[in-house]
């Protein structure tokens, strides 16, 4: 639970952390749309470059945002493997004819089942699956004695890698912007310029206030919410329930004994925060004054423009090539 | 010795990479032949960090905490496969300071027997212990069959100390057990703990704030400070001998009585009195 980067601010002072938070979402938005709007790898591997750019320009490490997209890592390699396997367009790259008999399936079987006992004792699981991947690959191609059961054919196109690239990398973009956003943002300051701009909403009646409100009592109480399930875990744990181990059926007491303690904490602790509140004289919808006011300065507007070029840019790249 | 913790050291890492020494060097020897310790210092002294190593429930980050002759250590899980850290909760029992943290089942009956039952003990016979704790924890078993969220503060805290002496361990830690609990309900714990060292002979460890409590039930005091343990020994000496201000601590209330009247009287008391009617009977003798 120590991981999650997603949603953490993390102190700094470049450019990034100076520019009001309304400029911020709006240029990321118009940045999103100019990474949507893109069709082909090449574009999109300079606006990939762009985004690294701004990183070094912004003073944050590249590594904290690979942390971030460390959740998403499986999704990308999914997404890679079957755009490169089942896009049949293009010139014919590469292919490989794969034989199953009845020898090599049983082999096959067998390094799986040695992968699924040894990965617990392998530091890098992902790196390991692949060479087992590759061996599995590698022996259906090779080796085939025995019965023959089926012939399949693995071929790469180049339409399937290009489309890999693009998909992957478009992925790799949306989710550094937005972790980027997170990171330079404080959390209060994020609420507040959506609560600007969603001002225009109250024409339907719909509150911008209380939805800031909302948005930032949740991010709030995340860090204490899970404060809160690590002392429940222990308090549990030291009753016998083992978190590690135990059978599925045991899974579920222990996934009960979490959660209902963990219910009770919340809506006490809700009930809580609305008495302070109100002792406090909240009232939901009445005018109130800002202790932060939000500063629009040259750097937001400079920072606007580029993006609206960068979606106008995307456009034309698009419409004329 | 039951528990032996070694050179311990413990940090807590924050996401940020900034880290927090809780606990440092401590080494400490505790025996399951009917001890009763009390743990005291100040708010973040490192007191609930050190009950929480008694049972593996966190494990150092340095040095070696001994219970029951397994070793714990930093990724003791990692490097021997075969360790089972959970039969130790059963032995060192540890009671969490607020209740809501644990009771969750629909009555108080099966909040109860749910220790019991995951350490392997059968229903009806964990039924019969249950039958028999939410006496000595001061309800009546009318209690057994209502909801453990209706109930009040104290009474809740009476059913998660219930439900950890259900499971019989040989060691008894609490968290702040009388907090939040009027004088009458505190005292009455605090004899049931008492009870439990004596005519069970089971080693009972309490961290606490209150003064009063350590001097008048403990036969030994830990004294917690800026995660060092200062101060492991005999109550009676802390309270004399010791500079209790520089670990925020203050004297027992009947210990006080006892100095002003020696002022005042301008007599010398050499045997400190435990109670009140020592006190009396001192004070009578010199008059």
């Amino acid at each position: 639970m120590k991981n999650i980067i997603i949603g953490q601010y993390i102190p700094g002072s470049s450019f990034l952390y100076k520019m009001d938070p309304r400029s911020k979402i709006i240029a990321l938005m118009l940045l999103m749309v100019s990474t949507f709007v893109l069709q082909d790898v090449f574009h999109i591997l300079i606006m990939l470059s762009l985004v690294l750019l701004m990183l070094k320009i912004g003073g944050i490490e590249i590594g904290r945002i690979a942390r971030g997209l460390r959740p998403i890592m499986i999704l990308l390699i999914f997404t890679f493997t079957f755009q490169i396997l089942f896009v049949k367009t293009g010139t014919l790259l590469y292919d490989l004819k794969l034989d199953f008999s009845i020898y090599n399936l049983l082999i096959a079987v067998g390094l799986f089942l040695i992968f699924i006992f040894t990965r617990k004792f392998m530091r890098f699981r992902l790196l390991y699956f692949i060479a087992f991947a590759a061996a599995i690959i590698a022996l259906f191609s090779l080796y085939s004695p025995g019965l023959h059961l089926a012939t399949r054919n693995i071929q790469v196109h180049t339409d399937g890698v290009s489309g890999a690239f693009f998909i992957m990398i478009r992925l790799i973009i949306i989710v550094t912007l937005s972790t980027v956003l997170t990171l330079t943002t404080k959390p209060t300051d994020l609420t507040l310029g959506l609560e600007q701009l969603l001002k225009p909403l109250s024409i339907i009646k719909i509150s911008s206030e209380e939805i800031a409100l909302i948005i930032s009592i949740s991010l709030r109480y995340i860090p204490t919410l899970l404060d809160e399930a690590n002392k429940i875990m222990l308090a549990q744990a030291s009753r016998g329930v083992d978190f590690n181990e135990g059978k599925l059926k045991d899974k579920v007491m222990q996934i009960i004994s979490l959660l209902v303690p963990m219910f009770i904490i919340s809506f006490k602790r809700s009930d809580e925060l609305a008495n302070a509140m109100e002792a406090r004289n909240f009232v939901p919808g009445e005018r109130r004054t800002r202790l932060h006011v939000l500063l629009w300065s040259t750097i937001d507007t400079i920072v606007i423009i580029v993006s609206a070029l960068f979606v106008a840019g995307a456009i034309w790249v698009v419409v004329v090539w | 010795m039951a528990i032996k913790f070694e050179r311990v050291n413990f940090e807590y890492i924050s996401a940020d990479g900034s880290s927090f020494k809780a606990l440092k060097d401590i080494n400490l020897e505790i025996s399951d032949k009917g001890e009763f310790i009390t743990l005291i210092g100040e708010t973040g002294s490192g007191k609930s960090t050190l009950v929480q190593h008694m049972n593996a429930l966190i494990k150092p980050s340095s040095g070696e905490v001994t219970v029951y002759g397994i070793k714990i250590y930093k990724d003791v899980k990692k490097k021997d496969r075969n360790v089972k850290l959970n039969p130790l909760r059963q032995k060192v029992g540890l009671v969490f300071q607020f209740p809501e943290y644990q009771l969750f089942e629909e009555t108080v009956l099966k909040d109860i027997i749910f220790g019991p039952k995951n350490f392997g003990v059968k229903e009806d016979e964990a039924i019969i212990r249950a039958k028999e704790i939410i006496k000595l924890v001061g309800l009546d078993e009318s209690y057994l069959e209502r909801s453990p969220f209706n109930l009040s503060g104290g009474e809740k805290k009476r059913v998660s100390i219930a439900g950890i002496l259900a499971m019989e361990p040989d060691i008894l830690v609490l968290d702040e057990p009388t907090s939040g609990l009027d004088p009458k309900g505190r005292d009455a714990l605090l004899e049931l703990f008492t009870s439990i060292h004596n005519e069970l002979g089971k080693t009972v460890i309490i961290i606490t704030h209150d003064m009063n409590t350590v001097y008048k039930y403990a036969s030994r005091v830990l004294v917690m400070s800026e995660g060092e343990l200062v101060f492991d020994g005999d109550p009676l000496k802390l309270f004399t001998e010791k500079n209790l201000v520089d670990w925020n601590l203050d004297l027992p209330e009947i210990i006080e009585i006892t100095r002003q009247l020696e002022d005042k009287l301008n007599i010398k008391i050499d045997k400190l009195p435990r109670n009140v009617d020592e006190l009396f009977n001192i004070i009578k003798g010199v008059l």
